[in-house]
């Protein structure tokens, strides 16, 4: 349960990225943020001991690949 | 012994994707930034899948950690490839080489000659 909630504060640089930097800073640290959420839904998963919550994880990380590729596909035409 | 092996095995884990991201803050653009995104959906994701199958053993959600590990590693690359290339159409409106630009060429590649590539 510690390591989850210190594994928290890795979503503040992404945080400050976004809210702060110029719109190919923020993708990276979005595509940042995909990444850390799945390895916090791993972690809670074991934290609580439940595991069919891992398919959260699951979702979360093929989800994030797919909003990476349509970030991708519009920042090239100008976003 | 086996809960030591976990705690260490997930605070390891911890730690690189809390090094990874701050660090990515130190960076000066987005191409240096991307390079942060590879420890945490690499090395993190491995250990924390190893901490599970230690604490759970051959369970079926264990296997879908395991796909998680494949997910990312395996996107993860497409992706930052994907982004990268999308950052340079956005700055110079076209992916290959700048007349004068240096590229690495292996010997197997075909050269590049700036200048002679079609815009697409």
């Amino acid at each position: 349960m510690i390591a989850s909630i210190a594994m928290l504060f890795a979503l503040v640089p992404c945080g400050w990225v976004a809210l702060t930097s110029t719109v190919p800073k923020r993708v990276v640290a979005l595509e940042m943020t995909g990444i850390i959420c799945t390895l916090e839904l791993m972690l809670l998963t074991m934290a609580f001991n439940r595991m069919p919550m891992m398919d959260l994880a699951v979702a979360l990380a093929l989800l994030s690949f797919a909003a990476g590729m349509v970030f991708a596909h519009f920042l090239a035409r100008e976003l | 012994m086996k809960t030591i092996a976990i705690e260490a095995l997930v605070y390891g884990a911890v730690l690189i994707a809390l090094l990874s991201s701050w660090l990515m803050l130190r960076m000066k653009d987005e191409y240096q930034m991307m390079h942060f995104m590879s420890p945490p959906a690499s090395f993190s994701v491995v250990l924390i899948t190893i901490a599970i199958f230690l604490q759970q053993g051959r369970k079926p959600e264990s296997f879908k950690a395991l796909f998680v590990v494949g997910v990312l590693i395996l996107m993860n690359s497409i992706v930052t490839h994907a982004t990268a290339r999308a950052f340079r159409i956005r700055e110079i409106k076209n992916w290959k080489p700048l007349e004068g630009e240096e590229v690495p060429l292996k010997h197997s590649d075909e050269p590049i000659i700036p200048g002679e590539s079609g815009g697409d």
